[in-house]
């Protein structure tokens, strides 16, 4: 019996590694995993058969369990484990979804390069150095596989044009700035199956012509550096990485570069600058990357998840790959499934499956038996798509045609008690600070756009504002240099597009229909239900509620900071919220 | 070398392959507008004004850094790129504090660049000062000497000490201009179309002068034995000389104005004979009636209207006011009226005003100099009656009034002393209360209810087709002379375009504006304003000769130094504002939090506007790329984003090598070459 622990980054910051060392304490010898992708049920140990069978799947497993599960491993009576087994509900999240960029994710031990090769890894490294890279990019090119990141670009065709400029060095890039607040589904990969990712580069490279390729991560994924630092260590070591790989005459040298964090180098161009030690700041495009790129050579980028499938594909023919999906989007996509859903995590799916199968299938619905109001798709550069529209296929045209984009899959759910209009304005104030300051449509333009709608939120807002918002967007749509800008716009158009009604009483009523805009409510005490119990009194943080027991109290409006804790430690349900 | 054929705005153009759209527009005279680009640096793409379309093209292209392909069909100023290049340049005057004009010129009615000439005299150029002030007022000796200054007013040297002598700068330039080399500019080619100006005042005279430089014949018809209008038979020879306008007036003839006098419209010649003459008519005929006293006796004889008496005079003829002389009126004609009386010989004259001195609407220069010599001024008193014998005036009863509570404009309504009047024995009344139109010969244009020519205030157009009306016959009635010239100067702009079919109103120039706050005044020591000097009030008193004696040089070189420069540098070479203008941003649409203005001015030579600072990057482009020095860069991300170090670094002090390439890249006045002395 093998137990195993799952430590990625999410299963570390819920105490997988306090469970490990209690597994430890408790005489067990644990191995670990990358992250599965269930966050709701983190910390997560798995138990294997010796033959490799997965026996039990624990979850929320606290340090104080290890000694069950000594016991359970010692007596091999796993029902000692029924009441921290997952459940067969909860157990659907995986077995709804096709896994191939997260096909080992959680499943082998991230920090061994012979997990990897054992479970299929390098073959088809050793596939490609059989082949022309025309005939790998010919095999890409039939997957229809799309970039990643959010473009959804064809990656045959920047491999091939990168291949077809003509130098002597060439850079094979991996953008691994994951950016998107609520996406980590390419820390995910890295920090639990990052020979996946080295494989799928090499690949990229050989193809390409590259003797370089590096690996631009953010740093603010230290597991992941370190666990790619090992990875690429190992596969010097094993003759997969350095010259001459596997006895061939293709040599590449890999190296990872930390970057500082900015949303900014996500965008091709401004990793580039960043990668040569300037500003992050995007380029003029043309010329492209694949003409004159890194170091002013030919250069291809690619996201973490595009390379994920690179080896599944040469492994199982582009044919496979592309049998999957619509006509437009083939294979799959990995979601971050965030907000207000009951089963939040990674989770990677067919393409043309409908929205509202990723969200009630697998999500299981939305928490606390609310209301379902919308999804925001794409991130900052994404937009939102209301419920009546979760028939929407997964497919980069169709998900365009709503207003929101496929990007890199953030996917937040929210119910009825999230202000659009509020939504609007965090991914604005996100895209506003992470804005690099080059252009002015982006510069100026996201600025005016939070300004706007931070005086619509607070009450402020004027006559026409909506009309403003629309016109300024759709000129920092058009005029802004890099895709920050262009796509800063779209949370703002999506929400007015299929919430205009909030906007208007926002502006018109003063009003804030989700109760969520703190400038636009008042707390008064209902005296008929208020029994004078003084909780409310006691919690308030500026007292600004008085009154003696046993009466009903009174808020004083001037004080009240509109924290809402009166109305959350009342149990009378006295305190109205308008 | 492989060439190509693209369309730009339906102009087929064929160019080199491999060069950017920016670059043919170019070759092919089609202009593109950036900010950001400059041919010594990088393409950088940052300002977004230069975008273009393409046919079939879903994006919009940078110009600057798209390479033309063969076929290309490019628009630079379809309505999607008009839009994307003024909501950025919207969004850049958002955060743009740039002081564009000085206060002096924005309170000019006829926007002269006041900071411009006054700054040439500074340097001793007084005829580029006179250049200056002609691109907007023909009669810059005559105005200098008479107008009550609006610009300095506005002078931001007040909040020092006092403003600078604007207008008398004005005339010690003109005179000395005058009297060496008279500067008129050339006139355009002969456009061979034609316009009649009714009215040789200020007003009529300045339209004639622009219009002729425009190559239009123009005849300018007056009812007056001499051209100059109310400035020769309203102001008094001792405050402008005759020989002086006539000098300035032939100056206006010699760019081809006709100038015919003595016709009158209705009777020597009609309005409509002028229409079917000429492609144009601009009626600028000023406001010649006085406004009665509407008090018992005002139809004795010896009462009489203060702009009749001042034209009677100026006719050279005799007007008979006796000993003891009331004008009535606190204004600047009541002024000239009764220093005119002086002059005259009469023995007692009164000033009579209903409020106090503080609330006299004349210039108080002028005030002092009557009170010097000698005109009593009755405060406080208002005629209740005007008292006579055998049809003459022989005495005034005046009310005596007190300040009441003060009324819409501020001031304190004067109210009666119930019962109280005093009676002061008079040969003659002087009535300088107000003045009205005459629109006799002109029924046919539509009036406002005063009785004034209705006229459209950015076409200048009336109720007929092709007839323009300007100055004091219009709107809001007689005002000073500078705001008739203001007008005329821009209908001659308005009808120069009619007279080509153009739709071509005026629109006031779009610029930035900036507030220093009180801390910056305190930077300037106190220079003393210089007076002008003046002949002693018992010599002058006597007679009609100047009473100002001109500048001497030295002090209007000193007076033209104390300028503290308000307006922006740069503003006629400013692009950001060039733009702005041309797109007519609105410059508060986008209204939002800016970044803080300063100056950093330590850097020996250079001085830096963070108000003015459009990070169009070109300065840390410059340094780096092209004068090898690398010394500054951009910090900060976002909105936030400034260029660092700051230039009063002592760092960045010592590695500057003073090139200026970066003052001179600057498409805006952020940057500016500090004068060494």
């Amino acid at each position: 019996m093998r137990i195993i622990v799952g430590e990625g980054s999410c299963g570390i910051a819920a105490g997988a590694h306090k469970v490990y060392e209690s597994l430890e304490a408790a005489g067990i010898t644990p191995q670990i995993t990358g992250c599965v992708g269930m966050c709701f049920l983190e910390p997560i140990v798995d138990i294997y058969s010796d033959g490799g069978e997965l026996m039990r799947r624990l979850v929320k497993v606290k340090p104080d369990d290890a000694a069950t599960i000594a016991e359970a491993e010692k007596t091999g009576d796993l029902s000692l484990l029924d009441s921290i087994t997952i459940s067969d509900e909860d157990a659907a999240f995986l077995s709804k979804q096709t896994r191939i960029a997260l096909r080992n994710c959680g499943v082998i031990d991230p920090t061994d390069i012979n997990a990897y090769t054992a479970n299929g890894g390098y073959i088809a490294l050793r596939k490609v150095l059989g082949m022309t890279p025309e005939e790998v990019i010919e095999e890409i090119k039939i997957s229809g596989l799309a970039g990643r990141g959010g473009a959804g670009f064809p990656t045959w065709f920047k491999w091939n044009a990168a291949r077809q400029s003509v130098s002597d060095t060439k850079y094979l890039i991996c953008n691994a700035d994951e950016g998107d607040p609520g996406a980590f589904m390419d820390r995910a990969v890295i920090e639990s199956d990052p020979h996946n990712l080295i494989e799928g580069m090499l690949i990229g490279a050989y193809s390409i012509g590259a003797s370089e390729a590096v690996v631009y991560v953010r740093a603010e994924y230290p597991l992941a550096i370190v666990r790619l630092q090992e990875a690429i260590a190992q596969a010097e070591k094993a003759g997969y990485l350095g010259k001459n790989i596997l006895g061939s005459d293709f040599s590449c040298k890999m190296r990872i570069k930390a970057g500082a964090g900015a949303f900014v180098c996500g965008e091709e161009t401004a990793l580039i600058e960043s990668l040569e030690g300037k500003r992050g700041m995007p380029r003029l495009k043309p010329p492209f990357p694949a003409q004159r790129g890194y170091n002013d050579e030919p250069s291809n980028i690619n996201n973490v998840e595009t390379f994920a499938n690179v080896a599944w594909i040469i492994n199982n023919g582009g044919k496979a790959f592309a049998a999957m999906g619509t006509e437009n989007s083939k294979g799959t996509k990995v979601f971050a499934l965030t907000g207000k859903i009951r089963r939040g995590g990674l989770v990677e799916v067919p393409m043309g499956m409908t929205i509202k199968d990723i969200i009630y299938d697998i999500g299981g619905g939305i928490r606390g038996g609310r209301e379902c109001k919308a999804v925001q798709l794409g991130g900052p550069s994404g937009g939102c798509i209301p419920s009546d529209k979760f028939d929407t296929l997964i497919d980069y045209k169709e998900l365009a045609a709503t207003g929101a984009i496929m990007g890199s899959g953030g996917m937040v759910v929210m119910d009825d008690t999230t202000c659009m209009v509020g939504m609007a304005k965090f991914f604005l104030d996100f895209t506003a600070k992470e804005s690099c300051g080059k252009c002015v449509h982006c510069r100026i333009g996201t600025k005016r756009l939070l300004e706007i709608l931070d005086r619509i939120t607070k009450g402020n807002g004027l006559q026409g504002d909506i009309d403003l918002l629309t016109e300024l967007c759709e000129a920092v749509k058009d005029g802004a240099l890099c895709g920050l800008g262009q796509t800063a716009p779209n949370p703002v158009l999506s929400t007015i597009r299929y919430f205009r009604d909030e906007y208007e009483a926002h502006i018109n009523e003063k009003r804030c229909p989700t109760g969520e805009c703190a400038d636009l409510v008042t707390y008064s005490i209902d005296a008929d239900k208020c029994r004078g119990c003084t909780l409310c009194a006691k919690k308030c943080p500026v007292n600004a509620i008085s009154g003696s027991v046993k009466t009903p109290h009174v808020i004083d409006s001037e004080k009240c900071i509109k924290c809402g804790q009166c109305a959350a430690v009342c149990r009378f349900d006295a305190v109205i919220k308008r | 070398m492989e060439k190509i054929k693209i369309t730009i705005n339906s102009t087929e153009c064929i160019a080199d392959k491999g060069k950017t759209i920016l670059e043919i527009a170019k070759e092919n005279g089609i202009e593109i507008p950036t900010l950001c680009h400059h041919e010594n640096v990088k393409l950088y793409g940052a300002c977004g004004i230069c975008l273009v379309e393409g046919k079939n093209m879903p994006k919009l292209m940078r110009a600057c850094s798209t390479v033309a392909a063969d076929g290309m069909e490019l628009y630079t100023d379809s309505e999607r790129v008009k839009k994307v290049r003024a909501v950025a340049l919207e969004l850049l005057m958002s955060d743009h504090e740039g002081d564009c004009r000085g206060p002096c010129t924005l309170n000019c009615p006829a926007g002269t660049d006041c900071q411009g000439y006054v700054k040439q005299i500074a340097m001793g150029n007084d005829r580029e000062a006179v250049k200056i002030i002609k691109d907007k007022l023909p009669l810059p000796a005559s105005i200098g000497r008479v107008c009550p200054h609006p610009c300095e007013t506005a002078c931001r040297r007040t909040k020092v000490e006092e403003p600078i002598s604007i207008a008398f700068l004005k005339y010690f330039a003109a005179d000395r201009v005058l009297a060496d080399n008279p500067y008129v500019p050339e006139a355009a080619p002969a456009s061979g179309k034609s316009v009649a100006v009714v009215g040789g005042g200020p007003a009529g005279l300045t339209a004639a002068y622009y219009l002729a430089l425009k190559g239009h014949g123009v005849t300018v018809y007056d009812a007056m034995p001499k051209m100059g209008g109310m400035l020769r038979y309203g102001i008094p020879e001792y405050r402008l000389p005759k020989k002086v306008l006539d000098a300035e007036i032939a100056e206006i003839e010699s760019v081809g104005v006709k100038l015919v006098n003595n016709v009158k419209i209705g009777k020597d010649i009609t309005l409509d004979e002028l229409r079917k003459q000429n492609g144009a008519v601009l009626v600028a005929i000023g406001a010649w009636k006085n406004t009665g006293l509407r008090c018992k006796g005002e139809d004795l004889e010896g009462v009489m209207g203060g702009i009749d008496f001042l034209r009677r005079v100026a006719l050279g003829e005799k007007v008979d006011i006796g000993k003891n002389v009331a004008v009535v009126g606190g204004g600047n004609t009541a002024m000239d009226a009764c220093r005119t009386a002086v002059r005259l010989g009469a023995e007692n004259v009164y000033v009579i005003y209903r409020r106090t001195r503080d609330e006299m609407p004349a210039e108080k220069i002028e005030i002092s100099e009557a009170m010097e010599e000698g005109v009593n001024f009755k405060f406080l008193t208002n005629p209740a009656e005007i008292l006579g014998e055998n049809g003459k005036v022989n005495a005034v009863k005046l009310q005596i009034m007190e300040l009441g509570e003060s009324d819409a404009s501020g001031r304190r309504s004067p109210v009666p002393v119930e019962g109280k009047f005093e009676t002061i024995a008079l040969d003659s009344v002087i009535c300088a209360i107000g003045q009205k139109v005459n629109v006799a010969g002109f029924e046919e244009l539509e009036l406002n209810p005063w009785g004034i020519i209705s006229s459209d205030e950015r076409y200048f157009t009336t109720s007929l087709e092709g007839v323009f009306a300007v100055g004091d016959a219009t709107n809001k009635g007689a005002s000073i002379a500078i705001d008739a010239i203001g007008e005329a100067n821009k209908a001659a702009n308005v009808i120069d375009g009619y007279l080509y079919g153009l739709d071509t109103p005026y629109t006031a120039p779009v610029l930035s504006k900036r507030e220093p706050d009180e801390t910056f005044f305190e930077q300037f020591e106190k220079a003393e304003r210089i007076k002008m000097p003046v002949r002693p009030a018992e010599e002058r008193k006597h007679d009609f000769k100047e009473i100002n004696l001109g500048f001497e040089e030295c002090a209007a070189r000193k007076e033209a130094a104390r300028c503290l420069e308000c307006g922006c540098h740069d503003y006629a070479d400013c692009k950001l504002i060039r733009y702005a203008d041309r797109y007519r941003i609105d410059t508060c649409k986008l209204a939002g939090e800016k970044h803080e203005c300063f100056t950093e001015r330590k850097l020996e030579i250079i001085e830096r506007d963070q108000g003015k600072c459009i990070l169009c990057n070109l300065c840390v482009r410059i340094c780096r790329e092209d004068a090898k020095q690398g010394i500054i860069g951009l910090v900060g991300r976002g909105f936030g984003t400034v260029i660092r170090p700051e230039f009063n670094k002592p760092e960045t002090i010592s590695v500057c090598k003073d090139c200026l390439k970066c003052v001179t890249a600057c498409p805006t006045g952020a940057l500016k070459l500090l004068n060494l002395k």
